[in-house]
């Protein structure tokens, strides 16, 4: 036992040796090759990822304006308003309610996050309000069925999925979006 | 932890950096050694942080990973799978490589 004490403390000693003098070879090196390879989570979003030998290092890999780059989306329904509420109203008619409850009741996710969008029509501020009154109706669906909400959202009418300048293009951009997480 | 296991320890991480660290290891996308292969291989568990947001985390032996969940939007993704300070699902099954630590 006193020998492999020894060997330990030997070993111990030598590792901290090699540690010394990596440090001092990163500290020489200004300005290393970095280049990281791809990790995709089970959500299907890239990450940066690198090995250094010993050290691992992971960053989400996102878009110059923080939008995750992702191999297919988590996103498991979108809801046409128009199927759900009257213009203007946030209240959801009975049908609509329905339709949600069957939805959510079969989704089987973990939890999910409601993000309500308009269309450019009336100013921002009004729309970032029903935006959100509109998710909220929708949550709050989900939740009469005992699913979990892990975040409601209004982003009024600053992420338009289609043009606002047909008729057509505002009916896709009035939508509440449903992102399953599991 | 006792001596032997220290040693072992010691010994391995020696190795290692006689591997890598001193033959200058130029591809950081490969994990190499025993349990050699492709980052892209990972398996991931998610770890609740003290807000109740996730991440996803690796323990691939000797390199843990950590990285934001994030949706769509870019904003955290707090599920509520588990309770803040706990780490769920198979974060270290990626390797066969047992973690002494």
């Amino acid at each position: 036992m006193l020998n492999l004490a020894n060997a330990a403390r030997v070993a111990l000693g030598a590792a901290i040796v090699a540690a010394a003098s990596v440090l001092a070879a990163g500290q020489a090196s200004a300005q290393a090759a970095y280049v990281p390879g791809i990790w995709v989570d089970p959500d299907g979003c890239e990450h940066w990822v690198m090995d250094d030998g010993w050290e691992g290092y992971m960053s989400p890999h996102t878009n110059r304006q923080g939008i995750p780059v992702c191999r297919r989306g988590n996103t498991c329904a979108v809801m046409n308003s128009d199927q759900l509420f009257a213009t203007d109203s946030y209240r959801i008619h009975a049908q609509g309610q329905q339709m949600l409850a069957q939805f959510f009741r079969s989704a089987g996710a973990t939890s999910y996050i409601i993000a309500g969008h308009t269309d450019s029509r009336a100013s921002d501020e009004y729309n970032m309000r029903l935006s959100i009154n509109r998710a909220n109706s929708v949550a709050r669906v989900a939740q009469g069925v005992g699913a979990r909400i892990a975040d409601v959202r209004g982003y009024g009418e600053r992420i338009p999925k289609a043009s606002n300048g047909t008729h057509a293009g505002m009916a896709v951009n009035r939508r509440v979006e449903i992102i399953c997480i599991r | 932890m006792n001596i032997s296991k220290i040693a072992l320890l010691a010994v391995l991480g020696l190795g290692l950096a006689a591997c890598d660290e001193f033959g200058d290891k130029k591809d950081k996308t490969v994990d190499r050694f025993v349990d050699a292969k492709d980052l892209s291989q990972l398996k991931a568990g998610i770890w609740i942080d003290p807000n109740g947001c996730d991440h996803w985390i690796i323990d691939d032996g000797i390199e843990g990973y950590l990285s934001a969940r994030l949706d769509p939007y870019g904003k955290p993704v707090c599920s509520g799978a588990g309770a803040p300070n706990t780490a769920i699902g198979p974060f270290n099954k990626g390797t066969s490589i047992p973690d002494p630590i």
